[in-house]
């Protein structure tokens, strides 16, 4: 046998005996051609699919195969880097598809899909190419890029998601400039260039860059055409196509650029240039308020703060000073304890009180400790009563000049004196009268001495006498004198008392005596009250009774009401301290020489018998003016009774302790004087109380029980009043807050609202609840 | 609370509270700006006290106790004062110091709301999370079935239609004869529903117009924005950008004279008129502008005198059946603008929908129906409104759009969806399980202001003040130091953030399905759900 000729071409039919051969068939046909040798095929094609691919049974030899007819789709797919695949005709789609390295050249159009997912090889085309041209296609870093070169045109969507490789695309015989490439080229496109012949317009800018070609760029193109144009045997285009300014390439951005996405005007440009520019200067309501552009922060100053800090100094009464009846700034008096202005404290009881130590000391249950802010947290209070002793030996105010106004003061008890005394300090004339034989009512009377010692209550009354001159004993009081005396005087006061005591209707009640004659005759140790004593009325007074009775011999001493007992304080501790005994419920059915019958028929066995059940006021030598309610004279807020020149303080107006009725006669000796004055009796506004809330009580040991004045005044939390700590200047984050001095006197603390946040960590750390936070005013 | 105090009903604990600040004094460096930047001043510097015992066995030693003081942050425990969960503290402390937690237990704030028999009202939402929206799933994937679409590579046409659609043969017909034939606008199908001018504040509404017409003007993307009931600023209403909205009339009827009088000088039609008869999220009841968000500017856009407080009533007062409200308020709506612009209705989604839609259909001017679901959300409303009225949007939008299948007008009459799209943060799913479900479109809410203003409210009961004016992001403040806060260009610019990133998920959601140039209203075979009952009601399959 003759060697076989294996570069001569053989002829493989796609058709045999006028039927088409599959492609299956022509497939096994080619590979054994190639198995035995054959190194160039000719196919005449009938639409067989991938023709000339997967020639890698031929090794490292060159295979030749030119494909007549009609080449099918896929001619050349996964295609051999060995061979070269000749279409002498038109191309149908997806000619090179997943092309690992063959050289395809066609000699006419391709239609769709033309190297679609190809990684290696090259693709010529003498002609133009459908759509999807391009696409998918890869660079593997291990092999030369796949190529494409087309002479015409590309259709639509060319290069979507190319990752790799070159595409030259030479524009040649073109209509239209903008169809070298078709519709909405490259999107998607990651890798590789395109090089394109004449104008470029839609591609997808987000994913590729258009550029002109640099000079390696464009020594490669111009190179690589000639190698193109022989392919497919057009050299004489070279000379026209080697206009490099027709050349432009098209490059995938990289993940960089990409980032910074198409440009796209900025807002700020927008509403510069189109919103305002539409609208007008200020935007949308530009013309119905001034507009401010940008943004403030979140922690703002000045005028944009939502909540700024207020010092609150004398805007609200303390706890105790707002409790005392009598009105004493107690507050005031700790303060001064701690400036070391311990004298000045002291004296300025006086101001308020004629018995600071008599009553503040010693009788009063001092209800300013009982509202002081301490006992929110079961501190102790701060002691007032130390300061009320030591005013004792105080030496006296100044009165002010004297007036010629003449005052009649009816009664010279507590209330009374301290009318009187108030008056007196205003530099008017008052006169007491009085139908016992001393000054000082109950004070005196009936209060046992074992309250108070004896030096202290003749010390204070004496203090009294020398201020208040005018003062006319043992003057009984009736219809007629009191007509004359308010007809004398100015004003009149009626600071009588309720001195009638409350009896009961049941039999017997004459065997026993009342609680007020029995404190008068005990203080003055007149009375022998026996063993038993049973005591109807289980109230302070009662108490009083009860430690008298105690002190007189009595041993066994019962105290009944009918509700539990009222009585507290001191006195109730005393009573219960010498043995007396308190029953409740008990009503009396009758009074017996044995003792008191109670309903139920228990006899409780008494040598003495008192009734201790409250004092009504004897009002009979009132004219017919003057309204009385409910057994008591009707007053206004300034102690002014239904006759305007007429007054009536202390317990003709309704019971109360003494510091009730020093309170009311200094209520009444105020008005009084501003009425002289030919003001209105009324003097203002009463100061709110501070909320206790706004007071911090951690700052005290609350082991402390302060027993002298300057721990005391330590102690006090001079609630709503600045104790000048400087503790707000030390909190504020800012340095904010500054304390001025007034005057060289006074002191402001201030805020600069330059500088302050509003946090209201002034108000949360202040001591003394001075600082506050409130809305700003409205912008 | 100090010892020795009265303990009274409504005295609570830091326990009892739905929020909990948690405060880490070792890491706080006390400068005061949790404090200052707090909107309901639910914390304050506090002094605390710490006793020291030093004490020794041995026997003559003293035991002495002693006292410290420091300073730290303290939560309030009084009503008024209790933390809504803002967590502005967070925002604002250098050390990460201080947060607000839910109380995991039982909120008993909840039974003390009520004082001086004031039911609690509040803004935001119905704070539940569940969704029936977010359970829809997408289950007809086409791959080799239908021409299958690439998001991100084929071209879209999201769009939808405003208007009335005559039939085929009724539109020839008045072609031929020359007739009326309805107006209607091609819009992009998530709009920004109604929230007045006076429910957000000026920052807040001219970031959400200004991000609208930069969507319009430099994307392309027709999308509208509804003004609410609060009237409409007079130079938006005499500028281009008008055709970008849609105007709102409510019972209330506030700025519609401002309106009246810049027809004859508006350069373009609205985009619509919208008529409120409900909101989803307080059906049956009216609204209420607080007088103190009644400032000088809201005063003139509504055209009412400042500090007033603003209601609007629960219905239109001159309104008495369906026939009438509906007949009555679209034509003379329609009439304003010589019929060139679409006029449809808002309710509230309810079992009583159907018949006004069934009315809509017999009226050639009515452009469609807006329905609000019960998780819509409200600048103020009783709280008991807002948990316990209202129905779900799904099933309504369901019934309406099965019923117009019925009678054939599927294509004739657009349904608008609202409430609680997006709750979750699924917005573009959740619009696109409506659109299925038989939606031609989506109207959101609360979704651009968590998205564009970051609005902090959750389904949590978070927040929820927008009602009284103090909204820590400054949306729904008319106080300056507050709206201040926010930025208008910022707001334009997340607005437009949020349509083009749903664009895309929206298109990834419909481009499986082998649409791109119709919006699949309506295109129920799609979806699929894991739940029987919801499966048959939905007229959906069932999932597992």
């Amino acid at each position: 046998m003759a060697k076989m000729n294996t570069d001569a071409f053989i002829k493989i039919p796609g058709k045999k005996d006028d039927k088409r051969i599959p492609s299956r068939v022509l497939e096994e046909i080619i590979h054994r051609h190639i198995k035995n040798g054959r190194k160039s095929i000719e196919v005449e094609g009938f639409g067989q699919h991938g023709i000339g691919g997967r020639l890698w049974g031929a090794g490292n030899e060159k295979i030749h195969i030119r494909i007549t007819g009609q080449s099918g789709q896929r001619a050349g797919s996964l295609g051999t880097a060995n061979t070269r695949i000749e279409v002498l005709g038109p191309a149908s789609d997806d000619i090179g598809w997943l092309n690992a390295g063959s050289e395809i050249i066609v000699h006419g159009n391709a239609s769709n899909g033309v190297m679609n997912g190809a990684a290696q090889g090259k693709v010529f085309i003498g002609g133009s190419i459908g759509a999807r041209g391009m696409t998918m296609t890869k660079r593997n870093p291990r092999f030369e890029p796949p190529e494409l070169w087309v002479l015409g045109t590309a259709g639509d969507y060319f290069g979507e998601f190319m990752a790799g490789g070159i595409a030259v695309i030479c524009g040649q015989d073109v209509d239209k400039e903008d169809q070298i490439l078709g519709y909405r080229p490259l999107v998607g496109m990651v890798g590789g260039k395109v090089f394109v012949r004449g104008s470029v317009k839609g591609f997808s800018q987000k994913d590729a860059r258009l550029s002109h070609l640099n000079d390696e760029e464009w020594n490669w193109l111009l190179i690589h055409l000639g190698v193109f144009l022989e392919n497919i045997n057009k050299t004489e285009l070279l000379t026209s196509f080697s206009n490099r300014s027709q050349w432009q390439l098209l490059e995938a951005k990289s993940p960089g650029e990409k980032a910074e996405g198409p440009e796209k005007p900025s807002m700020s440009w927008f509403r510069e240039q189109v919103w305002d520019k539409e609208l007008g200067k200020g935007g949308l309501i530009g013309d119905l308020q001034e507009t401010k552009k940008g943004s403030i922060p979140l922690i703002t100053k000045g005028d944009l703060r939502r909540y700024i800090p207020v010092w609150e100094q004398g805007r609200y009464m303390a706890p105790c000073q707002a409790a005392c009846p009598t009105g004493i700034p107690v507050r005031e008096r700790w303060n001064m304890v701690r400036l070391e202005n311990i004298d000045e404290a002291i004296s300025m009881g006086l101001e308020y009180t004629p018995f600071p130590s008599i009553v503040c000391g010693y009788l009063c249950p001092s209800p300013c400790m009982a509202s002081c802010t301490r006992n929110q947290n079961y501190y102790s209070p701060i002691d007032v009563r130390l300061l009320g002793k030591a005013g004792e030996k105080v030496k006296l105010p100044k009165p002010s000049k004297k007036s010629k106004k003449r005052i009649a003061i009816i009664g010279a008890g507590p209330g009374g004196i301290s009318a009187a005394w108030h008056l007196t300090l205003k530099g008017h004339t008052p006169t007491l009268f009085d139908t016992g034989d001393t000054i000082g009512g109950k004070i005196s009377s009936v209060i046992p001495g074992s309250r108070i010692p004896k030096e202290t209550l003749e010390a204070e009354l004496n203090r009294v006498k020398e201020v208040i001159p005018d003062i006319k004993l043992n003057q009984a009081i009736n219809g007629g004198e009191f007509l004359k005396i308010k007809n004398d005087y100015d004003f009149t006061i009626v600071a009588v008392g309720s001195k009638r005591p409350r009896s009961l209707p049941v039999p017997g009640i004459e065997r026993a005596v009342f609680a007020n004659d029995f404190l008068e005759s005990s203080k003055k140790d007149k009375v022998t009250p026996g063993k038993r004593v049973v005591i109807i009325g289980a109230g302070n007074v009662g108490c009083d009774v009860a430690t008298e009775a105690h002190r007189l011999g009595a041993k066994e001493i019962t105290m009944i009401d009918v509700q539990e007992p009222a009585a507290s304080g001191r006195e109730k501790e005393d009573a219960q301290a010498i043995g007396a005994s308190f029953r409740w419920p008990c009503f009396t059915k009758e009074i017996t020489k044995k003792g008191v019958v109670l309903q139920d028929g228990e006899v409780l066995k008494a040598d003495t018998i008192v009734i201790s059940i409250g004092d009504i006021p004897d009002l009979d030598f009132l004219d017919e003016q003057i309204t009385i309610e409910k057994g008591f004279i009707a007053v206004d807020k300034f102690n002014r009774t239904s006759d305007p020149r007429i007054f009536a303080i202390g317990d003709v107006v309704g019971q109360g302790l003494i510091t009730d009725a020093i309170g009311s006669g200094r209520r009444a000796a105020l008005s009084i004087d501003r009425i002289i004055a030919g003001k209105s009796p009324d003097y203002g506004e009463i100061l709110p109380q501070i909320d206790k809330q706004r007071i911090s009580l951690e700052y005290y040991n609350p082991r402390n029980d302060a027993d002298n004045l300057s721990d005391c005044g330590a102690d006090c939390a001079s609630c709503g009043q600045c104790r000048d700590c400087g503790i707000c200047v030390a909190v504020c984050p800012e340095e904010a807050i500054k304390r001025v001095e007034i005057n060289k006197q006074d002191f402001e603390y201030k805020v600069d609202p330059d500088l302050c946040i509003g946090c209201g960590f002034c108000k949360g750390a202040c001591p003394c609840g001075i600082w506050n936070l409130i809305p700003n005013t409205a912008l | 609370m100090s010892s020795n105090r009265k303990l009274e009903p409504s005295s609570l604990s830091l326990n009892d509270l739905p929020w909990q600040i948690v405060y880490n004094n070792d890491r706080c460096s006390l400068c005061g700006q949790c404090t200052a930047v707090c909107p309901v001043k639910a914390i304050e510097l506090s002094v605390f006290q710490k006793r020291i015992i030093k004490i020794s066995i041995k026997k003559d030693k003293n035991q002495v106790n002693e006292y410290d003081t420091f300073y730290g942050i303290s939560q309030k425990t009084r009503v008024e004062n209790a933390c809504i969960g803002c967590a502005m503290c967070t925002l604002v402390c250098p050390n990460d110091a201080i947060a607000p937690i839910k109380n995991p237990g039982l909120d008993r704030l909840k039974f003390h709301v009520n004082q001086q028999g004031i039911p609690r009202r509040r803004g935001g939402r119905r704070n539940s999370s569940q969704s029936i929206l977010d359970r829809i799933k997408f289950t007809r994937i086409s791959m080799l079935t239908d021409p299958a679409l690439d998001a991100g590579r084929h071209e879209f046409e999201m769009r939808t239609l405003l208007g009335r659609v005559l039939s085929p043969r009724e539109n020839m017909k008045r072609l031929r004869e020359k007739g009326w034939i309805p107006p209607v606008r091609e819009i992009y199908p998530l709009i920004i529903g109604g929230m007045s001018f006076g429910a957000l504040s000026p920052t807040m509404w001219e970031g959400l117009q200004m991000g609208v017409a930069y969507l319009n003007e430099e994307l392309g993307m027709p999308v509208r924005m509804c003004t609410g009931e609060g009237g409409c600023p007079p130079r938006l209403l005499r500028s281009r950008f008008l055709k970008y909205v849609i105007l709102q009339i409510a019972s209330g009827y506030f700025g519609w004279d401002e309106i009246i009088h810049a027809i004859p000088h508006m350069k373009e039609d609205p985009c619509a008129i919208e008529i409120k008869y409900g909101q989803g999220a307080k059906p049956g009841d009216g609204g209420l502008l607080m007088w103190h968000k009644v400032n000088k500017l809201i005063a003139a856009i509504r055209g009412v005198p400042a500090g007033i407080s603003l209601p609007s009533p629960p219905t239109h007062q001159t309104q008495y059946s369906i026939e009438e409200s509906v007949a009555k308020m679209i034509l003379s709506m329609s009439m304003a603008w010589g019929f060139r612009v679409p006029v449809y209705p808002k309710i509230s989604a309810s079992s009583t929908s159907l018949a006004v839609l069934n009315n809509l259909t017999r009226n050639d001017y009515a452009s469609g129906l807006a329905i609000d679901g019960e998780d819509g959300g409200t600048g103020a409303a009783y709280a008991v409104s807002m948990d316990h009225m209202g129905h779900p949007i799904a099933s309504c939008i369901r019934d309406n759009y099965l019923d117009l299948i019925k009678i054939g007008k599927q294509n004739e009459i657009p349904i608008f969806a609202g409430g609680g799209i997006g709750k979750n943060g699924n917005l573009a799913a959740n619009a696109a399980a409506l659109i299925m479900l038989g939606a031609s479109g989506v109207q959101i809410g609360k979704y651009a202001m968590q998205a564009a203003a970051g609005c902090v409210g959750t389904e949590e009961d978070r927040c929820n003040v927008c009602n009284v004016g103090i909204c820590p992001k400054g949306i729904t403040s008319q106080d300056p130091r507050l709206y201040r806060r926010l930025d208008p260009e910022d707001v334009a610019q997340r607005i437009v953030d949020l349509f083009v990133s749903f664009d895309t998920e929206l298109k990834k959601i419909v481009a499986p399905l082998g649409r791109s140039t119709s919006l699949p209203i309506g295109m129920s075979d799609a979806l699929g759900i894991d739940d029987h009952a919801a499966a048959e009601r939905l007229s959906i399959k069932y999932v597992v």
